[in-house]
């Protein structure tokens, strides 16, 4: 088995702001193999920006990270800041989420894909960058004539792909997609996912893709794990993680997304009471305990720790 | 449940107080503006009235331009009237008319600002242009043409101030007021029914008031400062003693080119006060209403 | 439908012009008491504006909007005042954060409308039973709580507790669920369904998740570019559609059982562009396929089936569809 492409170890990130040390991440860990793809599901709260933005040492600072990441073969925390920017974008690139806010509104989207090619020197001068631009731009699915056009010109769909083209603008081996189809309609949403997938087959990315929207992951990755309160509590194959969880918070995130045409699921919809915990303010043992309707007291002693579950995969619950 | 509502404002008052107790520039602004309302509302008792009078200071044998060593405490001028009793009185004037003329600004340019921005349509397009011929025409001018057309005395002074400033006010709150009017809580109350007043009233106000509030505190030294521009010009009150008064007459009797700094030093030193007492308070509760600020994030 | 029970929302032939946008280009839709009816669409169909025409937070070009029996007269201009101040209709918003205002207390929020509309009598007990009705308890502990100071999934309880207290016959959802952590959604969707079915409300919820209306509407209608473009009761329409365009909604949401994807080309084209003939056949999958008759396939471009008539159980717009399903259309 080669070197995954990105492997996590024990990654613990405390902020450090006004309200004292917030522990966003807790102790994640996990392994990417070359052109495998993974989902990271999870809600308000439970780390998963922060984990994404810690890959790329993206985070304010001031901030406490501590663990290991190796991205393609290289140790990113101990990077200096000239490694660092090597690294940033050729090797690891992030999409982010398209609102307006994710591109630079004075400039054009052009200049905004060809700027990392300038900044990397993967193209040589604006000539040639205007030509990768505008390639770029025909393989997600845009006109080249957008290239002049500014982010408030088009819409979400479109921003999203131009976010996706500057993502893949110096051929980066891990393509971290943090919430790109959130807040967007239905059938952009599987527009971008079909350019997902496909970009992915075509280039054999590593991609690591991040949403609180569960039943989108089991589409796009072939292994999911479900974060709560900075760690993740289950992780495995996606079908068997989405359709036969093992962990009872995974279920209960599960059932929000309804299988349309089950039976079960007409006219009863399923949640849970309580809300996602806030970081800093953990309850005793399993996090989860307050909400779980499968508590009871030997919950309270510690938090527990991930074990297999079967089917190939792994949950932090005291019941598996 | 107004009493509930009532404990919650009090409570909130309670948190303002302790959080600007605890910054020392808001501190020594308050202390020194305290310092100097009590010396104008205690004006009788720390200097005779009748000291202002040319013809009591002669009746009572004063010297001329005599220092503080030998007229204590702070000497007298040049018609022998003592300095001490128009610092404490001239701050009456000054104090009040800054207080006054800001009322009155903030009353015009909040109702301006608020009806403007709350409306609409072609009653805003008329009332900001209305506001916009006020702000282009140079104030100083305007103030010379209303002071000479009304009269000198304290209220045309403070109505020359009050209509001067209020264009900048009611710009800023039609500006607050027109952000309010977007916010989706204004979009459920009228869904429930509310009446436009309701809408201002309940709404409106309460998220522009911060805005009022903090603009009126850093407006009075503005006010201040204009009195003391237009007494200085001679167009202020003639029988009133204001520390611009002062200022006006050491300058136009030569007392720079006499030395006589005890006649110009302490109302200039006074408005100096005065004038970063409000400022500072002013900017104690901009940084209270919005922590941002002094966090300099 | 329930058949025999006289609607309490009706909408007829509404639409909504911004200048050459028509946001709303005839829909009619009706609602009856004791059911759900998911208004589903993409961003560009229309469905928030319809929804605020409804309500009165948007003037109408014209139509007619009708509830329990007394008409809202599109004509009339607008004056500051709400031209809509029926206390039997009330509205839940989508962002709970930006509906409650940062500086009124709970209690506030809560009496505003019974304030607003002075109705009298035991205020506190109304305001306490609202915010328990909404699973807020104790309800005296919110009283004077700010909304900063509770969590999201609160905040929309207390929205709909504000709406609840006025005893409304007919509630106006727009997306109550989606700016909510998935896990708490669904708490208020079970909250939204207990009060249709023990109070005999009715509920008009705009979405664009069709797992929502799977989950808690009786029926569907599809709202395509200012148009209601099908409509039917919810097995039906999410099980077997029949308009090309929910077929391919359908068939790219995740939650729906194998079935083949077809993503369509393109986005929702402009509103102040709409196409000719019948609006979706730019993008439609089936004329597309070429598998249609040519007396059908001639008719797309140019002829407008028109939009689902008032009163229809289920119906598609669309030429494709069996006669006894096209709207409109008095030639076949």
């Amino acid at each position: 088995m080669s070197e995954p492409m990105l492997s996590v170890r024990d990654l613990t990130v405390t902020y450090h702001g006004q309200g004292g040390a917030v522990p966003a991440v807790r102790g994640v860990s996990f392994e990417l193999e070359k052109g495998g793809s993974l989902g990271l599901a999870g809600e308000s709260g439970c780390g998963k920006s922060t984990m994404a933005n810690s890959l790329l040492r993206l985070l304010p600072a001031g901030t406490e990270v501590t663990g290991e990441i190796t991205l393609d073969g290289q140790d990113v925390l101990g990077l200096t800041p000239g490694g660092l920017r090597a690294v940033r974008w050729t090797s690891g690139a992030i999409v982010f989420q398209g609102a307006l806010h994710a591109l630079n509104p004075v400039q054009t989207v052009g200049d905004q894909i060809a700027e990392p090619m300038l900044v990397h020197e993967t193209a040589k001068n604006d000539a040639a960058a205007r030509v990768r631009v505008v390639d770029l731009l025909r393989r997600v699915g845009l006109p080249a004539a957008r290239a002049d056009a500014f982010p408030h010109q088009l819409s979400g769909g479109q921003r999203q792909r131009v976010l996706i083209a500057m993502a893949l603008a110096c051929d980066p081996h891990l393509l971290i997609a943090d919430e790109p189809t959130t807040a967007l309609d239905l059938m952009v949403q599987a527009q971008v996912l079909a350019l997902l997938d496909d970009l992915k087959q075509e280039r054999d990315l590593t991609l690591l893709f991040i949403t609180h929207d569960l039943s989108v992951l089991t589409y796009a990755c072939q292994r999911l794990a479900v974060m709560y309160a900075g760690r993740i509590v289950e992780e495995g194959p996606a079908w068997a993680v989405f359709e036969s969880p093992s962990h009872p918070y995974t279920r209960a995130l599960a059932a929000a997304f309804p299988t349309i045409g089950d039976r079960m699921s007409r006219m009863s919809p399923s949640g849970l009471g309580g809300d996602p915990p806030t970081p800093g303010q953990l309850p005793e043992g399993c996090p989860f305990h307050p909400r779980c309707p499968l508590a009871h007291d030997a919950c309270l002693v510690a938090e527990p720790e991930l074990r297999a579950s079967g089917q190939g995969g792994r949950a932090a619950c005291i019941l598996v | 449940m107004s009493t509930l509502a009532m404990q919650r404002r009090r409570a909130t008052a309670g948190r303002v107080w302790t959080q600007f107790r605890s910054s020392r520039q808001g501190m020594i602004g308050l202390g020194v503006l305290l310092l100097f309302v009590l010396m104008a509302l205690a004006a009788p008792l720390l200097a005779d009235a009748r000291e202002l009078s040319p013809v009591f200071a002669r009746a009572q044998g004063n010297p001329q331009w005599a220092s503080p060593g030998e007229f204590s405490p702070l000497g007298t001028d040049h018609i022998r009237r003592s300095v001490w009793a128009q610092f404490v009185w001239g701050s009456r004037v000054s104090i009040f008319v800054g207080l006054a003329a800001t009322v009155l600004t903030i009353a015009i340019g909040s109702v301006v600002g608020i009806v403007s921005g709350f409306v609409g349509g072609r009653v805003d397009a008329v009332l900001m242009r209305l506001t916009e011929w006020f702000l282009v025409i140079p104030f100083l001018p305007l103030a010379i043409v209303l002071a000479s057309v009304l009269g000198r005395n304290v209220w045309n002074i403070i109505f020359v101030i009050g209509i001067t400033s209020w264009p900048s006010t009611a710009r800023l709150i039609r500006a607050q007021v027109l952000t309010v009017k977007q916010r989706l809580f204004v979009d459920r109350a009228r869904s429930l029914g509310a009446s436009g007043g309701h809408i201002v009233s309940h709404h409106i106000l309460p998220n522009v008031m911060g805005l009022i509030l903090a603009n009126a505190t850093l407006a009075v030294p503005i006010s201040i400062l204009t009195e003391t521009t237009l007494s200085f010009l001679g167009l202020g009150d003639p029988s009133a003693a204001s520390w611009g008064k002062t200022l006006e007459e050491a300058f136009v009797n030569g007392a720079m080119t006499r030395n006589a700094w005890w006649y110009f030093l302490p109302a200039g030193l006074g408005i100096l006060a005065v004038v970063l007492a409000f400022t500072l308070i002013g900017r104690t509760l901009e940084e209270i209403a919005n922590p941002r600020l002094s966090r300099g994030r | 439908m329930h058949p025999g029970v006289s609607p309490l929302v009706e909408v007829e032939d509404l639409h909504v012009h911004f200048g050459a946008a028509r946001a709303v280009d005839g829909a009619s839709l009706q609602v009856s008491s004791g059911e759900v009816l998911a208004l589903v669409g993409e961003s560009g169909s229309g469905k928030t504006t319809l929804i605020r025409a409804i309500q009165g937070l948007q003037q109408p070009t014209s139509g007619k909007v009708t509830v329990e029996g007394k008409g809202l007269d599109a004509g009339r201009k607008r004056e500051i005042q709400t031209i809509f101040q029926n206390p039997a209709v009330q509205m839940v918003f989508q962002d709970p954060t930006g509906a409650l205002n940062p500086r009124q207390t709970i209690y506030e929020v809560v009496a505003e409308g019974l304030r607003i509309q002075n109705q009298g009598g035991d205020e506190e007990g109304r305001v306490a039973r609202a915010l328990s009705r909404a699973g807020l308890r104790p309800p005296e502990r919110f009283f004077p709580l700010y909304p900063h100071e509770i969590s999201g999934g609160q905040r929309q309880r207390v929205v709909i507790a504000g709406a609840m207290v006025m005893e409304p016959r007919v509630l106006l959802a727009d997306e109550p669920v989606a700016s909510l952590d998935a896990s708490i959604r669904g708490e208020i969707l079970a909250l939204m369904r207990r009060l249709v079915d023990e109070n005999g409300l009715a509920i008009l919820v705009v979405t664009h998740d069709l797992g929502l209306a799977w989950n808690i509407a009786d029926r569907v209608a599809v709202m395509y570019l200012g148009r209601i473009v099908e409509t039917g009761p919810t097995e039906q329409i999410l099980e077997d559609p029949k308009h090309p365009y929910t077929r391919a909604l359908l068939s790219v949401v995740p939650e729906t059982k194998e079935m083949e994807q077809q993503i369509l080309i393109g986005e929702i084209p402009d509103p102040a562009r709409i196409p000719t003939g019948c609006r979706f056949h730019p993008r439609c999958p089936l004329l597309q396929s070429g598998t249609l008759s040519d007396g059908i396939a001639d008719r797309c471009p140019t002829d407008d089936p028109g939009p689902v008539a008032l009163g229809a159980g289920s119906a598609a717009a669309c030429w494709a569809v069996p006669q006894r399903f096209s709207p409109g259309d008095t030639t076949l």
